[in-house]
């Protein structure tokens, strides 16, 4: 039998676990990296208490003035602001992976009941919930400070919004969890919440075209949303204001409802995973393989031209970007963000009697946005090679082989988000003038190609990995990422200068014809440098394989 | 005179203040089912990785098939066939997939490349999960794929890591009976496991290397003739390692401390 004599109090059991993440946290400061990490994070902190701590005296005051002012019913306001702010926001930070996997406690000895009071304690020690929680309260004080009288009640409603909240948002933070535990869907989700953030910037030339028309249809929307638990919480406080207990009882037994509702929700998902839901997508060992090999032809090899290293690059490169869904979104980026541009700056022009924006400015300024964008990723080319950098290593070949294939691939995405980029500008804006059109087109060469030989460079010399579908812990190298900066801005100065330099001298032909230099010098200097770079691929090996097989 | 698979002079590899591998000199004929034992954190890894170009080392030479690893990187390694730490695999790719990128990195002509990844694939029982990831295999599944991976090219020489850790028992039954036909059509392989009975039964030469040094090589029956005082041909290898490996006394478990427990 074992030597255990007496089971350990749910508080000894929350102490035991703030003890744990305490000394995980502690212990990761012996990394330079995470030191530098944890300066980060009190910056940011420092920065979110002040937030937190301005927006108490906005609850304050909100609560004070509709209180005051006999209009307590539109408090509801404010909890609808925390209500979502508490739900939402542990919504968008879930796509970046938890640091702690609170489901490995239950390896220990847990009673059920204290499995889910800790993941409720766990709840509240989350920032949404701490700068609500301080809202709340004082949101409490400025009603009290109105009216003394509503204290107990306001109490009481606050208790149970708190507990409601915090139940909400384990649920659903438990219902993530199970959701993005699939590698496909947590790709997919970080995938289509960049493109949600992206999307948000249509809302203003929207609202704009059609905010008179959604007004109606919003107005007809709103009596429903007074069945939802922020307002309830407000009328049953407004019911206490005016003292008509029998519309306080009412709306507070709904959100009680509410509560018992989520709660009974909560406990069937904290106990499916009690009892030993299993996330993982791991297959198990495979079964005898009983099918006959179909023999099917491939037909012309369309690489035929390239190296059969570099095809064979080439061609992975080409499935992991199709299988990097984030990737893969990422790619309707650009486009996207050239309607943005077009919708927003058109605007802006028409709204003060000017003229669209001119296709001879917008042309190289969106191209330089779209290189400065696509290019990013090639800094740390090897990010999602994984411990299969060490193919790259046992095989016969030689790593300008790599490189080669390498950008190839991010060339010809390059080349096919330019071309979309084009068909939208052309929509859009209209094309630019010949000259500005060649001018444009070689500096998009000179600096894609001059990038890739410091990519390369930077690629080998700080590599950093990176895993799929995850954006927790995803930090670039920061010495990539000020090379990246560093070789952007150098190309963009020197662009900038000779597309300048033409308006200057009135020689409207010379930027076209500097640049279709710089770009024949720009792809010399990259063949020349491929050699170099196989020399410091070989010399960097080690710890190249190490960053990535970490 | 037999052909020299492998051999080194003096091969060592420091990192910091710390010797992994301490000028070793091993020599592997040609055809052997060659096992590299050690203690854990003895430099057996380290070693294999020198050996296959993972590593640079910090002094000493090596010739693969006589070839100078050094000179003729290129060339040594289309003879040689990699299992390394960790399998190497490209996570994102399927099995097919990823067989046939390895053939192509060998220069194997598409066609043969295919053929060799569809018979190799349904010889390590993975054909029937064509469309799944490798990220989404199991542990035994990637072992097995990254040994067909390894022999796709038909490799001269075969470095393999652990190579049955997580296999379960009738695959490793098919795998070592794959590397026995290997060894008998003159292919080298070397093999670095924990598990003593398994080399026992697969190889037949062996070296024992202990904090970085080479402290013995031969034959089996070579190992146990050097073994004084023990039972000739009926000592096991493991009682070869221990009396070996552990003379110092540093392995021993101190089991009058964990009393409580037995």
């Amino acid at each position: 039998m074992a030597d255990v004599t007496q089971s350990v109090s749910v508080f000894e059991q929350i102490r035991l676990v703030a003890g744990l993440r305490w000394l995980i946290l502690r212990n990761s400061l012996r990394k330079k990296n995470n030191r530098l990490d944890l300066i980060g994070l009190i910056f940011t902190g420092v920065f979110s208490g002040i937030l937190v701590a301005g927006l108490c005296f906005a609850f304050y005051a909100g609560g004070y003035y509709f209180v005051s002012r006999g209009r307590p019913e539109r408090i509801a306001l404010l909890f609808w602001g925390i209500f979502l702010f508490w739900q939402l926001f542990p919504v968008f930070v879930a796509g970046f992976g938890a640091n702690f996997e609170f489901r490995t406690l239950l390896r220990f000895p847990l009673r059920l009941h204290v499995f889910y009071a800790i993941g409720l304690a766990y709840g509240f020690a989350d920032f949404s919930a701490l700068a609500s929680v301080c809202w709340l309260l004082a949101m409490t004080a400025g009603a009290t400070a109105a009216k003394p009288g509503v204290l107990p009640a306001m109490l009481l409603i606050v208790g149970v919004f708190m507990l409601l909240n915090v139940t909400i948002e384990r649920l659903i933070g438990s219902w993530l969890e199970r959701l993005l535990s699939r590698r496909r869907t947590r790709e997919l989700f970080l995938g289509l919440f960049v493109i949600s953030m992206v999307s948000l910037n249509f809302i203003a030339p929207l609202t704009q075209r059609y905010g008179a028309s959604a007004r109606p249809v919003f107005l007809r929307l709103m009596p429903y949303f007074a069945w939802l638990p922020p307002s309830l919480a407000g009328h049953a406080l407004a019911a206490m204001v005016r003292l008509q207990p029998a519309a306080f009882l009412l709306s507070f037994a709904l959100l009680l409802l509410y509560l018992i509702l989520f709660s009974g929700l909560l406990w069937r998902r904290f106990a499916a995973q009690y009892r030993g839901e299993e996330l993982s997508e791991t297959a198990a060992p495979a079964r005898a393989a009983t099918r006959t090999i179909q023999v099917k032809h491939d037909g012309p090899d369309r690489l035929s031209l390239l190296s059969p290293q570099v095809a064979a690059i080439v061609r992975k490169e080409f499935r992991y970007l199709t299988r990097n869904s984030f990737a893969y979104l990422s790619l309707l980026l650009p486009p996207m963000l050239i309607l943005i541009f077009s919708m927003n700056l058109g605007a802006w022009h028409l709204s003060r009697g000017g003229k669209a924006v001119s296709p001879d400015l917008f042309f190289p300024g969106m191209m330089a946005y779209l290189i400065l964008i696509l290019m990013a990723p090639a800094y740390n080319s090897f990010a999602y090679e994984g411990r299969g950098i060490q193919t790259y290593f046992t095989a016969p070949l030689r790593f300008r082989d790599v490189l080669l294939g390498k950008n190839l691939l991010l060339l010809s995405v390059l080349s096919l988000e330019i071309v979309l980029s084009m068909a939208m500008l052309l929509w859009r804006v209209g094309l630019p003038t010949a000259r500005m059109f060649v001018a444009t087109c070689a500096a998009i060469i000179f600096t894609v190609v001059g990038q890739l030989t410091i990519a390369n460079w930077s690629s080998i010399t700080f590599p950093r990995k990176m895993e799929f579908g995850k954006m927790h812990g995803q930090r670039q190298s920061g010495m990539a990422v000020l090379v990246a900066f560093g070789a952007q801005i150098l190309m963009g100065t020197i662009s900038a200068t000779i597309l300048f330099t033409g308006n200057w001298t009135g020689n409207l032909w010379l930027p076209a014809e500097a640049f279709i230099f710089l770009a024949a010098a720009a792809v010399a200097g990259y063949f020349a440098s491929l050699d170099a770079l196989t020399k410091l691929a070989e010399n960097k090996k080690e710890s190249l394989i190490e960053a990535l097989c970490r | 005179m037999p052909d020299i698979a492998i051999q080194t002079q003096k091969l060592t590899r420091r990192f910091g203040n710390l010797t992994a591998v301490d000028g070793i000199d091993l020599q592997v004929t040609a055809g052997q089912f060659f096992g590299f034992l050690g203690p854990n954190g003895a430099g057996k890894s380290t070693t294999i990785k020198i050996l296959t170009g993972l590593l640079a080392p910090t002094s000493g030479s090596m010739q693969l098939l006589g070839m100078d690893f050094a000179a003729n990187p290129v060339d040594v390694k289309r003879q040689i066939g990699v299992v390394p730490e960790g399998m190497g695999l490209f996570e994102r790719l399927t099995g097919a997939e990823y067989l046939k990128f390895v053939g192509r990195m060998y220069s194997l002509d598409r066609a043969t490349t295919k053929r060799r990844s569809e018979e190799l694939l349904e010889f390590m029982q993975l054909a029937d999960r064509p469309k799944t990831l490798i990220a989404d295999y199991s542990h035994g599944m990637q072992k097995k794929l990254a040994l067909a991976a390894a022999v796709i090219h038909g490799p001269r020489i075969l470095f393999l890591d652990e190579p049955f850790e997580g296999v379960d028992a009738l695959a490793a039954g098919a795998l070592k009976a794959l590397l026995a036909r290997m060894t008998e059509r003159g292919t080298t392989i070397f093999l670095t496991s924990h598990v003593l009975e398994i080399v026992e039964r697969l190889c037949s030469h062996v070296a024992i290397i202990h904090k970085g040094r080479l402290v013995a090589q031969g034959s089996l029956e070579e190992l146990r003739a050097g073994i004084a005082g023990e039972a000739g041909s009926k000592t096991t290898l493991e009682q070869i390692f221990l009396s070996i490996v552990g003379q110092d006394g540093t392995e021993r478990p101190q089991l009058e401390e964990l009393s409580w427990l037995t």
